[in-house]
């Protein structure tokens, strides 16, 4: 979300000029080399064949029924998701945001906390929880209501649907949250003195103002749902529903040229339904993104619930129950069960694969990785977004947008895509090679990640009021001074959290390290997923808990040594 | 403030703590052996080969052939050995020129076919059998033989099989099944609805009851069988197992990550001696030799199960992967 207000009289009036171009040329150079140029080279490729340019790749890729059906799919489980997941996240995000429902403070913690586990965990739950045989919800339903068969399947695609929305909510949830934090209270008091009830003034009010947010994450929802690999490929694969990621990384499997070839023609209709997307959005709000929302943000006021507290909070409770705390007590009790055939009990309880997860090279090595390219992606990102949310709030830079613009461009990018695409330009064809290096990873990620951070910072910033820095400035302070000593420190702790918002995907990162990972270079998510698929779901389990352990506590040490004032 | 950035540098210099460096000649070697499996042999050779740094890529075969691929436009693959499922692959890096010819002093003990200039041996035996939970069926009430595995309809939907995309084995459990019962095996198959999954997963499937009878390789259910004292058991298919006598190869120096082939030499002639090869065995995989230092845990013998095996025909494996993949595929996935 970007702001209208610039205040260029802050700055210095002409040596800053050279640095501002500076920043936007470096940041645009960085973009256009490892985001705009590479995926131009990829679509360039899938028209040209063994002797020059041919539609022949594109006619054998989209005339096979298969590709057809997977990108029906596709279509159908993002876009469910995408409807879904907001319409999930925004009455979540007014209640914990906007109301005086109890227990808010841990309800946000623990959605958001969704968006820091690797979403692919979800799908190894529901797989215990919702197959149609055995599924122990599922025989546990049928018990309590007394039907003949289980009532649910996960093997189909309205089960691709649930696990999606169930682990992608999150990002509309954070994405919506945030605006409403930032929204001018003013609006829904006027509408409240004017006699309107509170849910009138969410319809007619909160609402339409929310709704160029809930459009951009409705758009985040679905480019992540559709560009998904780990939860299609647990849930779908058994019951044979592909959908395009998996077919591109299927392609990519055969091994040879042409395999490549084959997948770069099928993510190029990916990539063309994530900008069409992007477009859209952009265009139904472009308009009115910059309007309503008021850069002196006061408390906003609560909404008492009256006698809707209660039951709110116990439908808002039965849900994170259902959709958190179940999916995450199965895969950690899977940890410790030696045959999961049979319940677990003393005699069939184990701690074995906790002791390989704390002490298998592979499994360290790999966190290792992750932990360097992801603080790497997050750091480097953090710097970026530190400098894009300057730009964008501060002045009135010439060419600002552009670098914001292709932010947002890699960001709804798929995944996979993204992959490819840095696979056939930076593998020393074009004098760059990074490939089976962690640089690589790092530029993905960055590439993928950096909006949500950007999106934190700037936010941040565009509610602290210039007064402050003017302040500073009267008092005889260099602007350099005024931001360090008095923006900083304000805008701190939302540094902090997107940080870890670019830092956390980016950890566990499965779709894009599957392609780019090297002998040197694999990352805990991909050692995860080959845990889970072929060696010991058990041992999955672990890993699964472990990294949901980390994050439980970094985010309470986080909170400790900042007393409470960062919250992600 | 200042907590948070002590905070983020301290997390920060944590992760970026360098790598050990190691000076002693590396080996990197592709394999498609479970991890656990991985890390015995790594801990082995560690002591056998103090002077080498052996180190072990896990991937399924077709993933690996895909990341050589890759790699093979780069000039330089990332590994010096490779120890993957499918036999007929070394006849394809054969012909490319990629492997390192050597005549293993271990040759002559070897019970099955190797390359007879020195370009591939058979170091491990791997079996595609079917597996159940006795805990929840009875055997008498399952499908004995692959022919039945696909065509019993009591089973319909509750079995399971490895993918032939990036598994090996599976590919060449096609190719056999495909030379003894024809293209039309893919099609009563696919009617019998099974999932495509790999062994992890199919084997909870078979603890949980969620399968019946699944198509897996038999180290796996041997492992579990040890390791967590499963009662999952094999049935061995009446129209046979399918063998999967699995290489191991030596890169070319030319192609290879460190260069050192005349160190897999003498890592070959070790996979390949009795002591090499009880450490196979252990890994509850058969071993090649004519005269078996033992056999895996909870087996039975090796020779019984080459005697009764189904043929497979290597020339064809290769010739025909891409067509038993497409087959497959647009059988299988309607």
């Amino acid at each position: 979300m970007k702001s209208n207000r610039s205040h260029s009289y802050l700055l210095p009036p002409t040596s800053s000029l050279n640095i501002k171009a500076a920043l936007i040329v470096a940041i645009a150079a960085f973009l256009l080399l490892f985001n705009v140029w590479p995926m131009s080279y990829l679509i360039f490729r899938s028209f040209v064949g063994e002797g020059g340019f041919t539609l022949e790749t594109f006619k054998r890729i989209y005339t096979y029924p298969l590709n057809w059906n997977a990108l029906r799919n596709t279509l159908i489980t993002a876009g469910l998701s995408m409807v879904f997941g907001v319409m999930i996240a925004f009455p979540l995000a007014w209640l914990v945001g906007r109301t005086d429902m109890y227990g808010r403070k841990f309800f946000r913690t623990l959605f958001v906390m969704t968006y820091m586990v690797p979403p692919y965990v979800g799908a190894m739950a529901w797989l215990r929880l919702l197959n149609p045989r055995v599924g122990t919800m599922n025989v546990f339903l049928a018990k309590l209501f007394g039907l003949s068969e289980n009532p649910f399947n996960i093997y189909t695609l309205g089960g691709l649907i649930w696990v999606l929305t169930t682990f992608y909510y999150p990002y509309a949830f954070i994405t919506i949250s945030r605006a409403m934090e930032k929204m001018d209270p003013s609006l829904e008091e006027a509408s409240k003195i004017s006699g309107a009830s509170p849910l009138r003034t969410v319809m007619t009010v909160t609402f339409p103002i929310m709704l160029p947010s809930i459009v951009a994450a409705g758009l985040l929802v679905f480019v992540s749902a559709a560009s998904c690999y780990g939860i299609p490929s647990i849930i779908g694969a058994p019951g044979q529903i592909d959908t395009i990621t998996t077919r591109i990384i299927d392609y990519v499997y055969v091994g040879s040229a042409e395999g490549l070839n084959d997948a770069t023609a099928l993510a190029v209709s990916l990539m063309i339904i994530g900008n069409l997307v992007l477009y859209v959005s952009t265009f139904i709000c472009g308009s009115r993104q910059y309007v309503t929302v008021s850069g002196k943000s006061t408390r906003p006021n609560i909404v008492e619930l009256g006698k809707w507290r209660v039951p709110v909070t116990i439908l808002v409770t039965l849900f994170a129950l259902v959709v958190v705390v179940i999916p995450f007590a199965t895969v950690a009790m899977t940890s410790f069960t030696k045959n999961l055939g049979k319940p677990l009990s003393s005699t069939n309880f184990t701690t074995r694969y906790w002791n390989i997860l704390l002490t298998r090279k592979g499994i360290l090595d790999t966190a290792k990785n992750s932990l360097i390219a992801a603080s790497a992606a997050a750091t480097f990102g953090i710097i970026i977004s530190c400098v894009m949310a300057w730009l964008l709030t501060r002045t009135k830079a010439k060419g600002r947008q552009i670098p914001d613009f292709l932010i947002t461009l890699g960001s709804g990018t798929p995944s996979v895509v993204i992959a490819l695409a840095l696979i056939m330009t930076m593998s020393g064809r074009f004098g760059i090679n990074i490939y089976n290096t962690l640089t690589i990873m790092i530029v993905a990620y960055m590439v993928k990640y950096l909006l949500m951070g950007m999106r934190t910072v700037v936010s941040a910033m565009s509610q602290i009021h210039p007064s402050l820095e003017e302040a500073a400035l009267i008092s005889g302070a260099e602007w350099q001074r005024g931001f360090w000593d008095v923006t900083l420190p304000l805008i701190a702790p939302s540094v902090v959290a997107g940080w870890f918002l670019i830092f956390m995907p980016s950890f566990y990162e499965l779709t894009m390290s599957t392609l780019l990972y090297s002998t040197d270079t694999k990352t805990i998510g991909y050692e995860l997923f080959t845990y889970q698929t072929y060696h010991s779901q058990q041992t999955a389990s672990a890993i699964a808990t472990g990294i949901l352990i980390m994050v439980v506590a970094v985010n309470w040490l986080l909170n400790k040594l900042t007393k409470g004032e960062f919250s992600i | 403030m200042k907590k948070i950035l002590l905070t983020l540098t301290l997390l920060c210099v944590f992760a970026c703590a360098p790598a050990m460096a190691a000076d002693k000649p590396k080996i990197t070697i592709y394999t498609s052996m479970y991890e656990d499996i991985i890390e015995a042999m790594t801990q082995t050779l560690h002591e056998k080969f103090p002077a080498y740094d052996v180190e072990f890529f896990y991937g399924g075969t077709g993933t690996l052939q895909a990341k050589i691929a890759a790699e093979r436009d780069t000039k330089k693959l990332g590994c010096d050995m490779l120890m993957v499922a499918d036999p007929s692959y070394s006849l394809e890096l054969k012909e490319l020129g990629l492997l390192h010819p050597y005549i293993s002093k271990e040759a002559e003990n070897i019970a099955l076919a190797y390359d007879p200039e020195g370009y591939w041996y058979p170091v491990r035996n791997l079996n595609m059998i079917l597996a159940y939970n006795p805990e929840k069926f009875d055997k008498k009430d399952l499908p004995q033989s692959f022919k039945d595995f696909a065509a019993d309809e009591s089973v319909r939907g509750l079995i399971s099989m490895p993918n032939p995309l990036t598994a090996g084995t599976a590919l060449v459990a096609l190719s056999a099944l495909k030379d003894k019962y024809g293209y039309e095996y893919f099609d009563t198959l696919a009617a019998n609805k099974p999932m495509i999954e790999s062994g992890s997963v199919a084997l909870t499937k078979l603890e949980t009851g969620e399968c019946k009878i699944i198509m897996i390789l038999e180290e796996s259910v041997l492992k579990k069988r040890e390791e967590e004292d499963s009662e999952l058991e094999v049935i061995y298919p009446t129209d046979g197992a399918i063998c999967v006598p699995s290489p191991i190869m030596t890169i070319t120096d030319e192609w290879s990550a460190h260069g050192n082939s005349k160190i897999c030499e003498e890592l070959t002639d070790w996979f390949l001696s009795p002591e090499g090869q009880s450490y196979i065995v252990k890994g509850w995989m058969h071993s090649v030799l004519k005269n078996p230092p033992a056999i895996p845990y909870d087996s039975i013998n090796t020779a019984d199960i080459i005697k009764d095996s189904m043929p497979v025909n290597w020339e064809n494996c290769l010739r025909d992967r891409t067509d038993l993949r497409t087959n497959f595929e647009k059988a299988v996935k309607k």
